[in-house]
C-alpha cells in the first residue's frame, strides 16, 4: 500500500501509551542506576553519592548469591515441573473423557484467585499439627513429628514453589489444549497406522507440533519465576533464616524494611541484567528450536 | 457411563472385524481407568478449595477438624468477613479501579500498535521492541524511584494512583497482542475504501481497523482485568485508608489470620468472598475466558 494512505503521522497515535511507558516505567529504570550509586535512605533528599560500594557490598555480602540461588531454584522449577504438569493434565484432557469440558473448566479456577488468596489457602495447608496434610496424616496413621513445610529451611523454598506451580498450572494446560487442537487428525491416524505406540505419537507427533505452545509457556514462566515476589511475601516472609528470599524479594526487604533504598537499587541493577539475560538467552535459542522443528 | 458407552457400542456392533466383544471390552476398561484418572487429578488439583469452601460455611467458633466435609451449613463465617472486610464498598472500589484501568489499557495499547503494525521501518519495529521490553521488568524493582517520583511529582496518593501503574505495566503485553493481531488478521485493503471516503487517520482507525480488533480486545481485558482486580501489590503501596481499598488489599487486614486455626473460617469465608466475583464472571463468560487466553498463543 502507498505512503499516502499509511502516513507517517500514524506515529501519534502511540503519543499517549509511550507516555504512560516512558514516565512510569522506562524513567524509574533509570532513576534506578542513579540512586544505584548513592546512600539514599528513601527519605533524605541530600543523599551522597557513594561510587560502587552497594555493588561492593552486596558481591561480599551473603544476600546476593543467595537470592540469586533461590531464584534460580524457584524459577528452573516452575518452569520444568509447571510445564510438565501442564502439559500432562492438557494430554488427559484431551482425550474423549465424558465431561471435559467440565474438568477442564474446573483445572482452570486457581489461576482466578488473587495470589494473596492463594497464599492464605495455601498456609493453612501446609500448616503443622492443624493445617490439611498434617491432619490428614494424622487421620491415615503416618507420623507427622517431621511435617513442618514452610518452617524448616530445607523444604520452605520448595513448598511455595509448589504453590506457585499450582496457581499457573490451569494456564499452561489451556495454552497446551489450544496448541493440541491445532495437531491435524489425519497426521495421528497415519502414525497409528506406521505403527506408533502411545509415546511415540506424543514423542515424534504431538510435541514437535507444540513447540509454539511450548515456548509461549516456557517463557512465561521463565519471566514469571524470575519475578518471583507474592508467595515469599505472603507465606513466609523469606525466611526461615533466608531460605525463600527472592531477587525481587530482597530488593523489596532491603528498601521498605531496611530503609536502605541505594543498595537496594543496586540489587535492582544486577536483578534487572540478570532477568534480562536468561530471559534473551532462553527465547533465542526455543525460536531457533522452533524454527528447526 | 462404562455401561452406556458399552451399550451404546453394543448397539453398533462392527461386523467386519470379528473378536467385537474382546476389543470393545478393552475400550470399556480403558475408558473407565482414564475417567478415574481425570476424577483422582481433580481431587487432588482442588482438594484445598474444596476444604475451604466447606469451612467457609461453619460458624467462626467451630473449630472441628476442617477435613470432616460440610458438617455444618451456616453464613454465620461469611457475614462476620463480609464486615470485616467491608465488602461492598471494597467490591465497588475493585470494579471502579479495574473497570478504569482496562479502559485505559485498551484505548492506549490499540493506538499505540496500530502505527507499530502499519509502519514498516526501524523506527516502528524499535518501538515495538521497546515496549516488549518492559515485559520482564518486574514491578516491585521499580517501585523505589515510582514512590519518590509520585511524591517528587505532587501526584497526590488516591484511590486512583494506582491506575497509573496498572496502565503502565499492562502495555507491554497489550501492544504485543495488539500488533501481532493487525499484522496478521487486519489486510491494508479494509482501509482503502474509507481513505477513498476522505476519512482521516482517526476515522480509519476507531471506526474501521478497531472494530474488528474486538478478538484481542476482549483478550486484553480478560488477561489485563484478572490481573489488575487480583492485585494487591500497586494497591498496597498507594492506597492507605480503608474506605479506597478494593477486595485484595482488603485481604490483606486478614495477614495475621493465616496462622491461627481459631480465625481461619472467618479467613476462609473471606478467601471465597474474594474470589466469588471472577468466579462468577469466569461462570458466564468462560468462552472468552478461555478464547481470550489462547488468542495470543496461537497467533503470536
Amino acid at each position: 500500500m502507498n505512503s499516502t494512505v499509511m502516513k507517517k503521522t500514524m506515529y501519534f497515535f502511540a503519543v499517549p501509551a509511550l507516555l504512560f511507558y516512558c514516565i512510569f516505567w522506562i524513567f524509574p529504570i533509570l532513576k534506578l542506576f542513579q540512586y544505584s550509586i548513592t546512600d539514599f535512605n528513601g527519605y533524605a533528599q541530600n543523599f551522597k553519592y557513594v561510587g560502587l560500594s552497594n555493588f561492593k557490598d552486596l558481591f561480599e555480602g551473603g544476600t546476593l548469591g543467595n537470592s540469586i540461588k533461590n531464584t534460580l531454584i524457584y524459577t528452573a522449577i516452575s518452569v520444568i515441573a509447571g510445564n510438565l504438569i501442564g502439559l500432562a493434565l492438557a494430554l488427559l484432557l484431551n482425550q474423549n473423557i465424558k465431561g471435559k469440558g467440565f474438568y477442564r473448566s474446573i483445572s482452570y479456577i486457581p489461576t482466578l484467585f488473587s495470589a494473596i488468596v492463594v497464599g492464605f489457602i495455601w498456609s493453612y495447608v501446609y500448616m503443622p499439627d492443624s493445617g490439611m496434610i498434617a491432619t490428614l496424616f494424622a487421620k491415615l496413621g503416618l507420623p507427622t513429628d517431621n511435617l513442618n513445610f514452610l518452617g524448616s529451611y530445607s523444604s520452605a523454598l520448595y513448598s511455595i514453589i509448589f504453590v506457585e506451580i499450582w496457581k499457573n498450572v490451569g494456564t499452561t494446560m489451556i495454552i497446551f489444549l489450544a496448541g493440541l487442537q491445532t495437531v491435524p487428525q489425519d497426521l495421528l491416524e497415519a502414525g497409528k497406522i506406521d505403527g506408533c505406540g502411545t509415546w511415540k505419537l506424543l514423542r515424534f507427533v504431538k510435541i514437535p507440533l507444540l513447540a509454539t505452545s511450548i515456548t509461549i509457556n516456557t517463557t512465561l514462566s521463565i519471566i514469571n519465576g524470575l519475578k518471583a515476589f507474592d508467595f515469599p511475601f505472603i507465606m513466609t516472609n523469606g525466611g526461615p533464616g533466608d531460605s525463600t528470599n527472592t531477587l525481587i524479594y530482597s530488593i523489596y526487604k532491603m528498601a521498605f524494611t531496611e530503609q536502605m533504598f541505594g543498595k537496594a537499587s543496586a540489587l535492582g541493577i544486577i536483578s534487572f541484567f540478570i532477568i534480562i539475560v536468561i530471559t534473551a538467552v532462553t527465547v533465542l535459542t526455543m525460536n531457533k528450536k522452533e524454527v528447526s522443528a | 457411563m462404562s455401561q452406556e458407552s458399552f451399550a451404546k457400542s453394543a448397539l453398533h456392533p462392527n461386523p467386519t472385524r470379528i473378536p467385537v466383544t474382546r476389543i470393545n471390552k478393552g475400550r470399556v476398561i480403558k475408558q473407565a481407568m482414564l475417567q478415574l484418572l481425570v476424577v483422582a487429578v481433580m481431587i487432588l488439583n482442588l482438594i484445598p478449595l474444596v476444604i475451604v469452601l466447606s469451612a467457609s460455611l461453619r460458624t467462626p467458633n467451630n473449630s472441628s477438624n476442617p477435613l470432616t466435609l460440610f458438617n455444618e451449613f451456616t453464613f454465620a463465617s461469611y457475614k462476620s468477613a463480609f464486615e470485616r472486610m467491608h465488602f461492598g464498598m471494597a467490591f465497588w472500589n475493585s470494579i471502579v479501579l479495574t473497570g478504569i484501568s482496562v479502559i485505559l489499557v485498551v484505548i492506549f495499547a490499540a493506538m499505540a500498535s496500530y502505527p507499530m503494525a502499519r509502519i514498516k521501518s526501524k523506527w516502528s519495529q524499535f518501538l515495538y521492541l521497546f515496549f516488549l521490553a518492559g515485559l520482564v521488568v518486574p514491578g516491585q524493582m521499580v517501585l523505589i524511584p515510582i514512590v519518590q517520583m509520585i511524591n517528587g511529582l505532587h501526584i497526590p496518593s488516591t484511590q486512583y494512583t494506582p491506575i497509573l501503574m496498572f496502565v503502565t505495566c499492562s502495555l507491554p503485553f497489550s501492544t504485543f497482542l495488539y500488533t501481532g493481531f493487525i499484522r496478521s488478521g487486519v489486510p491494508d485493503e479494509v482501509e482503502e475504501a474509507a481513505h477513498i471516503d476522505g476519512a482521516g487517520l482517526f476515522r480509519r482507525f476507531w471506526s474501521v481497523v478497531f472494530p474488528l480488533l474486538m478478538p484481542v480486545t476482549v483478550s486484553v481485558i480478560i488477561t489485563q482485568g484478572i490481573w489488575i482486580w487480583n492485585d494487591y501489590f500497586f494497591n498496597m503501596t498507594f492506597i492507605s485508608k480503608a474506605s479506597q481499598s478494593p477486595l485484595p488489599l482488603a485481604m490483606l487486614g486478614f495477614m495475621g489470620d493465616q496462622q491461627n486455626p481459631t480465625q481461619w473460617n472467618v479467613l476462609f469465608a473471606a478467601c471465597i468472598l474474594c474470589a466469588l466475583p471472577l468466579l462468577v464472571a469466569f461462570s458466564f463468560l468462560q468462552k472468552y475466558f478461555v478464547g481470550g487466553l489462547t488468542v495470543g498463543a496461537v497467533k503470536g
